[in-house]
């Protein structure tokens, strides 16, 4: 009876992305029957037309680079980052692990402002895309170190104390010992900063001039603009666009819950 | 280092300091300095000076004293947009956790799939926030939209509002998806909360003759204090992170009557130019920010010690 109940409530919960399928799979005069099917009627799919047309290959391809670029320098520079702060307590971890924090606080669309002129000023914005990528890593990275540190939490200490007895350095003990142990949880956080980069926004929509550079939200954004009444081409658009991240989620669901669990509160 | 630090037994993290380890935590914290902590002085710098598009390279800008904010405040916008973000805010964040709550805790009781399905709810939290935009834009539509058309259906509305170009309607528009944005990340932080309270507790209570209600206002409510508290925090920082959705939405419209700060900071510098102003109105929202992140920090700065 529960779980009859949990379905329920998470069809409804749902439902807006059920609506976005559903209207992308509508011909367009169907969209605007009153009241609306809740079925499509006829099949009917526009999915290469509104590819072509609306020039998604560019705009998916910056955006997956621009996601593959803040993810790898994220994992670079994190991962150092979660190792110590889950082994130093110290008053600089701590004041690192503060500083930090607060720092994933601060609203993107009030820093855009700043990064802007200082990236102009500094020549950045003549290359755009690395000028995205520096300001996302900048806000995925406060979120990797507080998913990925519980991680190496769990790496038992006696591992590492053992291999620095045998005359391991530190370097062979964090990339021999704890980083292979502590592996799966940082491939969750690294998902997780790489699905949430597809999305970014806000960067790229102040930082990035050319339409040939742009990501697909702002394509999208573009798309909602011009043409507010061909709506089963905007949510074509919106289900090419989201589906491989509902699926990339989907298969790692447990995982993901699980990391964000065990990171969001400690 | 002293002598008497170097010899103290109190401090463990000592022993394990070395010029590896602080080369790794150094590097990120760098970064993060470069990219984050130095646009927030930047930003103070330019709050106080005359930026526009001309001097925008240059490093040596007039000097204007408290003009950007004088202007901001006497802005006819800034008073309805300063009640929209409070509006925004604390209605996004109560029905977030109240809803976020009632979920949790239907999703302990512990039937087949709970875990599975509750996970499912999470999609829309790693949805692109203007993809959702657009879509509860399509669902907000007057003639056509769905929202419309179930409010028909069940009587509540003979009418069909234009969500999203009446001004009274807007902001409450931008607040009911903003709420279905962010009830899933609630729902699963509270679930912990919830997870961590000792059973023994409610079967005592169970004993003593104590019925459901009065188990959770005496036990689940005091023992998740914390953790609401911590919910509570995050929910307004998210909130004052909010543009993507707005953008894909109304756009702060119709005549900013969905507009908030953080997206009217945006406008001032990226769309009118307006760069002082818009700094100066991320300086009083930063503010409002690092305040908010430094109770939540600090309230779980136990747990971020152990």
């Amino acid at each position: 009876m529960d779980t009859g109940l949990a379905l329920l409530l998470a069809a409804a919960y749902l439902f807006p992305l059920y609506w976005m399928y559903v209207t992308a799979l509508k011909e367009p005069r169907e969209i605007f029957l009153n009241p609306p099917s809740f079925w499509p009627h006829r099949l009917h799919a526009e999915f290469v037309q509104v590819f072509v047309e609306h020039g998604m290959a560019h705009y998916l391809w910056n955006s997956c680079l621009i996601a593959a670029g803040a993810t790898l320098l994220t994992v670079l520079l994190g991962t150092g980052g979660a190792f110590v702060l889950s082994r130093r307590n110290d008053r600089m971890a701590l004041g690192a692990l503060f500083l930090v924090l607060l720092l994933q606080a601060l609203p993107p669309s009030l820093l855009v402002t700043p990064i802007f002129v200082a990236f102009n000023q500094l020549g950045l914005l003549a290359t755009p895309r690395l000028a995205v990528v520096l300001a996302q890593t900048g806000r995925m990275l406060p979120l990797f170190i507080v998913l990925t540190r519980p991680s190496f939490a769990q790496v038992p200490r006696e591992l590492e104390d053992a291999a620095r007895m045998d005359g391991a350095s530190r370097s062979k003990v964090f990339l021999l010992i704890a980083v292979p142990l502590a592996r799966n949880g940082i491939l969750v956080s690294t998902i997780l900063v790489f699905l949430q980069s597809l999305g970014e926004y806000v960067y790229s929509r102040s930082l990035i001039s050319s339409d040939q550079l742009q990501t697909a939200t702002v394509g999208l954004r573009g798309f909602l603009g011009t043409n507010t009444t061909d709506w089963s081409g905007i949510m074509t658009y919106a289900a090419i666009y989201v589906t491989p991240i509902l699926v990339l989620f989907a298969l790692l669901q447990t995982r993901i819950v699980g990391g964000l669990t065990a990171g969001a509160l400690k | 280092m002293s002598a008497r630090r170097r010899s103290g037994q109190d401090r463990p993290g000592f022993l394990h300091r070395s010029g590896f380890e602080t080369a790794l935590l150094a590097a990120p914290v760098l970064f993060l300095v470069a990219v984050s902590a130095l646009p927030v002085l930047y930003t103070i710098a330019m709050s106080v000076q005359s930026v526009d598009m001309f001097d925008i390279l240059s490093l040596h800008r007039p000097f204007v004293g408290l003009r950007n904010y004088i202007h901001l405040f006497h802005n006819p916008a800034a008073g309805r947009i300063a009640l929209n973000t409070l509006l925004f805010t604390t209605c996004s964040v109560v029905a977030q956790v109240t809803i976020g709550f009632a979920l949790a805790v239907f999703f302990q009781r512990r039937f087949p799939g709970a875990a599975t399905i509750r996970g499912v709810f999470l999609a829309a939290w790693i949805m692109p926030g203007l993809v959702v935009g657009a879509i509860w834009k399509w669902m907000f539509a007057g003639d056509s939209g769905v929202v419309n058309a179930i409010l028909a259906a069940s009587g509540l509305i003979h009418a069909h509002p234009f969500w999203l170009s009446d001004p009274h309607l807007a902001l409450p528009a931008v607040i009911i998806a903003n709420i279905w944005l962010g009830v899933p990340f609630n729902m699963i932080l509270l679930s912990v909360g919830l997870a961590a309270i000792p059973r023994d507790l409610y079967e005592a209570a169970a004993m003593d003759g104590a019925g459901s209600i009065r188990s959770f206002v005496s036990i689940t409510l005091p023992m998740m204090r914390a953790t609401i508290a911590a919910v509570v925090s995050l929910g307004i920082i998210f909130t004052l992170q909010q543009y993507d959705l707005i953008s894909g939405l109304t756009e702060g419209g119709p005549a900013n009557a969905s507009n908030v700060a953080q997206y009217w900071s945006w406008q001032l510098s990226f769309q009118t130019y307006q760069i002082g102003q818009g700094s100066a109105l991320a300086v009083l929202m930063l503010a409002v920010t690092a305040l908010v992140a430094s109770i939540y920090v600090s309230s779980t700065r136990r747990e971020v010690v152990a």
